[in-house]
């Protein structure tokens, strides 16, 4: 015979609310009475059909899929079981930030390349603007040197500047001998002409309404050149001289709007 | 169940597909969420393949214990959710509404008949006595729980249990 103690617990125990420690002491007293055992299956069929009034469900294929592929690899985890989906997650992240090292590596390896070619091509160009500086202040100093000579007191001399943009670092000296009728220029970093074009010399005479010719200039591929040169016509007073890029072999008059040195 | 225990992938399978619905609803009534109720089943259903050494025939039939195992893990998993209170407060309303218009597990598993059974056995109950049994199966509350929810003394909650489920085992004893 069950006492109603007994019943409430057996109640209580295949309801699930009895703790712990009163279910084990519920279920060793169970074992040696038969009869209590009876009424907890009893009761058990009852929480059974209690839990099927629920509203039906049926399982998906795929989890019984699962569920199959579990049972004949009890080592394997599920296929949607998150631990293992975030299993290759640091993993992934991991190639990832590899991946982007490499990347930025490369990038500031081309970058440190491109900024050494700069520095380098940077260097040239200050290394050329000394050049020049110093070229050009010798020229001047030379320029000075022979105009103080009373040994060259019949020449004329002059420094010719650059009349292009884009070619600024041209420049050119001039020395007229009056009484042999015949000069020197020397011209440094002008640019050869185009191949249908010569440069031509010209000096500037007060007697005349033009310009003089005198002769042709050539350059070499650096834009260096030297030529000995006469005027076409004599010449009483050379004030000015100029240099124009021309029709291949020369004009007889300057094209001024293609001046390219000029100085006097 | 011996089949099972002696690893025969049939018997499993025989097992599987049914009960497996009834469980899933059981799961899903406690969770309140399908995936979450199918990861229990897979979990109860992995568990009894691998230890079905925790099946006792004497204290029911091993429907009744994979339902018990059910029921546990989604109440182990409810109550470490803020979804807990919600689950009690549905429980505690469903008791007094009518759940026939849903086709039940137990339709599934037994059949039109039987199903109707268990509800006018259901119906035989206080809406006290079927409250209380609700609250403890389906929301993991202790007598004491339930006693202050209802603000109820605990010998009260306890005599209800008690009563509701004798009653219930004298309705449907033929199909236990």
């Amino acid at each position: 015979m069950i006492d109603e103690r007994t019943e409430e617990l057996a109640s209580a125990r295949v309801l699930g609310t009895l703790s712990a420690e009163e279910a084990q002491l519920f279920d060793r007293q169970a074992q040696d009475d038969a009869e209590l055992r009876a009424l907890v299956a009893q009761l058990r069929g009852v929480t059974s059909l209690l839990a099927g009034t629920s509203a039906a469900l049926q399982p998906s294929a795929q989890r019984r899929a699962e569920l199959l592929r579990q049972l004949d690899h009890p080592d394997a985890a599920p296929a949607n079981d998150a631990p293992a989906g975030r299993g290759w997650l640091p993993w992934a992240l991991a190639a990832g930030f590899a991946m982007l090292c490499l990347l930025l590596g490369w990038q500031t390896s081309v970058l440190r390349g491109r900024l050494q070619a700069e520095q380098h091509r940077a260097d040239e160009l200050n290394r050329l603007v000394d050049t020049l500086r110093l070229e050009s202040a010798d020229l001047r100093q030379s320029v000075l040197t022979l105009q103080q000579s009373n040994r060259l007191a019949n020449m004329r001399i002059a420094m010719l500047a650059s009349q292009l943009h884009a070619d600024p670092q041209a420049v050119a000296v001039s020395v007229w001998d009056n009484e042999r009728q015949s000069g020197v220029m020397v011209v440094r970093h002008l640019k050869p002409p185009p191949k249908n074009k010569d440069y031509q010399l010209w000096i500037i005479d007060p007697g005349y309404p033009s310009p003089v010719a005198a002769g042709l200039l050539q350059v070499d591929p650096n834009g260096n050149g030297r030529v000995e040169f006469k005027a076409t016509r004599p010449i009483q007073s050379a004030n000015q001289f100029a240099v124009t890029e021309e029709a291949k072999g020369g004009v007889a008059v300057p094209t001024l709007t293609a001046l390219v040195l000029a100085g006097a | 169940m011996r089949r099972i225990s002696a690893r025969e992938r049939p018997a499993f399978l025989e097992f599987y597909d049914r009960y497996a619905p009834l469980l899933l609803s059981v799961a899903a009534r406690v969770l309140g969420n399908r995936p979450e109720a199918e990861d229990v089943l897979q979990e109860v259903c992995t568990q009894i393949w691998r230890s079905p050494e925790g099946y006792d025939a004497a204290l029911g039939t091993l429907g009744g214990w994979a339902v018990t195992l059910t029921r546990n893990k989604a109440i182990d998993r409810v109550r470490a959710t803020s979804r807990h209170r919600r689950l009690i407060e549905e429980v505690a309303t469903s008791a007094e509404s009518d759940q026939s218009a849903a086709t039940s597990a137990n339709e599934l598993l037994y059949g039109k008949e039987r199903a109707a059974r268990v509800r006018v056995a259901l119906n035989t109950l206080s809406l006290e006595q079927r409250q209380v049994i609700e609250l403890a199966f389906f929301a993991g509350l202790s007598q004491t729980e339930i006693a202050s929810r209802l603000e109820q003394p605990l010998g009260t909650v306890k005599a209800r249990i008690r009563r509701g489920m004798l009653k219930l085992r004298e309705e449907l004893g033929d199909m236990l």
